[in-house]
């Protein structure tokens, strides 16, 4: 363990048996719950980028003795979906679906990769499972997770047979305002040969809240998942979303947008795992900061020694609409198999001042020409972005965010 | 092509770098860092007390600090064995500041430098030239005319003990601290040889100077450290070259390269490294830019079994600038982790940064680079731009840069591709009647040319025979 990690002495064996039991859990979750809560004093938190002389996030200094309260978790969800597809609450899925569960909880994320993740692996309450049998296309699946509990710890499974697809959107939101609050939520996604799965997430909790999430996918051969990855909430988001490209001539797009303003911050990860052949990934993500806002962007694109035919694109872009916000990024590539086509490009900038002259002596007052110039710069991130629904919504939000600013 | 190119062209290159010269010292020091090695050396070198206790502290600080280990990455030290290093060898010289007169020395390293067409290139494109076996520096010299200017070149050792107050000043204080690293806390220990340049206000010295860093013995540690001061309005171009023979032991070469950039100065330093596949290349450079000052860092690293190195600018003074073309090409059992670092502390300071690599044959090449804009550095423009090339699916090749921006108004662009050697390339050069492998050598020559263009025509010649070498036989 290394210094600082946050050990819980408030945090029991009875409460976690309280927990799954509320649940009605098999045994075998009961004991993975057990184990990564004991698991809690040797792990550290997750990788966060360092360079000389700073850690770029330091999630060391979050006080999570306060924060977890297990026993009054409470929240308002809704989880709805098509008729041929099972969109499951966790008790209804636990109940009709344990050989799935079985099967893929924990495969993909380890619930003891760091000690976020066994936290949340030892506390969720709460949790959606989206199951799309072989050829089933399913559109317009929603999750809706209100919080309104000093923590919450949600966890998310989606499980797509042969030639099936799924359309999923999830919103995460703060209820009644409490002073501080954490929110964690653990995404999985087995995406079956030649599916499809599109996942959209807009994060606007409270910005007294903190924030976890991983979200990580992995492709059998053709198969296809995207994920959109709004963030606006919160005032401190760590989160992961990423793919692993494990079957032949599959696919990912990862498109983030975020902008943080007052004292916000967002450490962001979009990373893919190339491990088979002619694999595609496309990564774009864009931000803005404000005030004294802070971004970390870490992009990586992993091609393996066996993924031949490898095409990987990433693009980061950042304006900066204050002096005092920072905006850190680092993509990185690592490519272990020459027939490869890879490039990334980060920029980070402000408002083109002359962009603003034209707008301004057309009439335009310099307010207005500055957010139309900030939505303009989220276009491209928008355009990728194939739900209606989401668009709108983070489009709506940005442009809220933006009047917002005197 | 003139003679003098045909010259360079027909000296068999491999055989330059690859032969041994059997070890004739006059001292040498026990194995292993402690502070009798220490002052041991100090005292054959008959140094002033304050660089005596400035070592002593840094071998404390080397001491206190731990191998780095959590990089992201990084290249594997653990086969280096830092106390198995002999660090001080003085090779057996008759004049301890080095000859003036090539002919002077001893037959066996005027052989060695002979070889590697030293005095040739003197001869034809440099100001002066400065020759370092083992751990001091042998040959020293420099053109009258820049010496009537006022220009300082001569080695560390002779600036310590006749221009103290600069030294005093300079050396390892605010720019390479011991403190920065552990290695560069070693070098501070350690440190021998190396050259010390002074260029006085508002003098242009138009050829380059050169210093050449030869490592003949078996298991020992080169830690030579330049110093360039370039006063207000100066100019100058350094150049550096390394090589050592291959051992069973490793080498470790860890330099410390510290460069003053005055007012409205420009200085370029360049190196072209091909120390031995068993050598960990482990170097701290950095440079301080005032005002209006312009670096240029110009690298090709074909050598050594493990290098990592970043060297570093300092943009300190408003509207200075900064400018890194680097290559690197990993062979077999090779890790090249180089980059760039950058620190945009004032404002209107730009930066570009051109990194080119090349892997083949299981060998790793990996950009790591900083760039930092600090707070209040309005208008700093930095555009960093990374290609790797690579030659089979054995070979590895990264990109880690890092982006720190505290200040808005700026310009920040990073770009990076990686790709095979492309087969319509190929095809189309073959269909012109060039066979495989002349066709793939002159893509790589094109590859590389932005820092070829940068080098004097006698560097340049050298780097593209050394990179002809390394891809021989690797094509097809």
């Amino acid at each position: 363990m290394s210094a600082g990690t946050q050990v819980h002495a408030n945090l029991t064996e009875e409460q976690v048996r309280e927990i799954s039991g509320d649940l009605d859990e098999p045994e075998w979750l009961l004991e993975t719950r057990l184990e990564a809560l004991e698991a809690l004093e040797e792990l550290d938190m997750p990788d966060v980028i360092r360079t000389p002389g700073r850690d770029w996030t330091n999630l060391y200094e979050l006080d999570f003795e306060s924060l977890v309260d297990p026993l009054n978790a409470a929240e308002d969800k809704d989880q709805v979906g098509p008729e041929e597809a099972d969109v499951l609450s966790w008790t209804d899925a636990v109940d009709e679906h344990e050989e799935l569960l079985k099967e893929h909880f924990g495969s993909i994320v380890d619930p003891q990769e760091n000690y976020l993740t066994a936290l949340s692996t030892a506390l969720f309450s709460t949790g959606t499972v989206i199951y799309v049998p072989e050829g089933v296309d399913a559109e317009d699946v929603t999750i809706r997770t209100e919080q309104n509990s000093r923590s919450l710890f949600n966890y998310t499974l989606v499980v797509t047979e042969e030639s099936s697809s799924v359309t999923i959107l999830e919103r995460q939101s703060t209820g009644e305002e409490a002073e501080e609050q954490y929110y964690s939520g653990v995404v999985e996604v087995a995406a079956g040969e030649n599916s499809y799965v599109q996942y959209g997430s807009l994060q606007n909790l409270s910005e007294e809240a903190y924030n976890f999430t991983v979200k990580r996918g992995v492709a059998d051969t053709y198969a296809t998942i995207d994920w959109i990855e709004g963030n606006l909430g919160t005032q401190l988001t760590k989160t992961e979303v990423s793919t692993t490209l494990s079957g032949d001539s599959s696919e990912t797009q990862i498109v983030g947008a975020f902008y943080g303003h007052n004292d916000q911050h967002f450490d962001l990860d979009a990373k893919v795992w190339h491990r088979a052949e002619h694999t595609t990934a496309d990564l774009v993500t864009r931000g803005v900061t404000d005030d004294v806002a802070r971004s970390v962007y870490e992009g990586v694109q992993d091609v393996g020694a066996d993924a031949w035919d490898t095409s990987s694109y990433q693009r980061e872009n950042t304006l900066m609409l204050s002096d005092e916000s920072e905006a850190d990024a680092s993509p990185k590539l690592i490519i272990n198999n020459h027939d490869t086509e890879a490039s990334h490009s980060a920029t980070v900038g402000q408002i083109d001042q002359e962009d603003l002259f034209y707008m301004t002596s057309r009439g335009v007052d310099p307010r207005a020409a500055r957010n139309m110039l900030v939505e303009g710069f989220f276009v491209p991130v928008l355009e990728e972005i194939d739900v209606d629904e989401l668009r709108d919504d983070l489009e709506e939000l940005i442009g809220a965010r933006l009047r917002q600013r005197d | 092509m003139s003679s003098d190119q045909d010259h360079l062209k027909e000296t068999d290159t491999e055989a330059r770098f690859e032969f041994k010269k059997e070890e004739n010292s006059a001292v040498k020091s026990d194995k292993g860092l402690t502070e009798e090695v220490i002052r041991m050396i100090s005292e054959d070198k008959d140094e002033p007390d304050w660089m005596l206790e400035r070592r002593l502290r840094a071998l404390e600080q080397y001491q206190n600090m731990p191998m780095p280990s959590d990089w992201p990455g990084m290249p594997d030290l653990s086969e280096l064995d830092v106390e198995e290093i002999i660090p001080y060898i003085r090779p057996d010289v008759d004049k301890r500041e080095g000859v003036d007169d090539w002919t002077e020395l001893p037959d066996e390293i005027k052989d060695t430098f002979d070889k590697l067409g030293i005095p040739e290139a003197e001869k034809n494109a440099l100001s002066g030239v400065g020759a370092q076996y083992e751990s001091e520096v042998v040959y020293q010299n420099m053109q009258e005319q820049w010496e009537e200017k006022g220009v300082i070149f001569c080695n560390m050792d002779e600036a310590v003990r006749e221009h103290p107050e600069l030294v005093k000043e300079h050396f390892m204080t605010t720019c390479v601290p011991p403190s920065d690293n552990k290695f560069a806390a070693l070098h501070g220990a350690v440190w021998s040889g190396g050259s010390f340049v002074y260029v006085p206000e508002d003098v242009t010295v138009e050829m380059p100077v050169q210093a050449y860093f030869r490592m003949n013995s078996e298991g020992m540690g080169q830690f030579e450290h330049t110093l360039i001061i370039a006063e207000e309005g100066s100019e100058v171009h350094y150049i550096e070259g390394c090589s050592a023979p291959k051992y069973g032991t490793h080498n470790l070469h860890s330099g410390g390269v510290e460069v003053f950039v005055g007012e409205d100065a420009h200085v370029q330093y360049s190196t072209v490294q091909n120390w031995s596949k068993n050598t960990f290349n482990l170097n701290t450079k950095r440079a301080i830019c005032e005002e209006n000052g312009t670096m240029e860092w110009v690298s090709g690293s074909m050598g050594s079994k493990v290098t990592m190195l970043y060297p570093c600018t300092i943009l300190k003074g408003r509207g200075s600038t900064d400018t890194h073309i680097t290559i690197a090409l990993a062979g077999e059992g090779q890790d090249i982790d180089t980059g760039a670092k950058v620190y945009h502390n004032a404002p209107d300071t730009s930066s570009t940064i051109e990194s080119k690599s090349i892997s083949k044959d299981g060998g790793r090449t990996n950009y790591r680079g900083l760039v930092h804009i600090a707070d209040g550095a309005e208008n700093a423009s930095t555009a960093v731009e990374c290609d790797a090339l690579m030659f089979d699916n054995e070979s590895t090749s990264d990109t880690m840069p890092y982006m720190e921006i505290e200040e808005s108004k700026v310009d920040v662009a990073h770009e990076a591709t990686v790709g095979k050697i492309g087969d319509e390339d190929i095809f189309y050069l073959q269909s012109r009647g060039l066979d495989d492998d002349d066709a793939k050598k002159m893509i790589v020559a094109g590859f590389i040319e932005p820092i070829t263009e940068e080098l004097p025509i006698e560097y340049a010649v050298e780097l593209n025979r050394l990179i002809e070498l390394e891809m021989e036989g690797s094509l097809g």
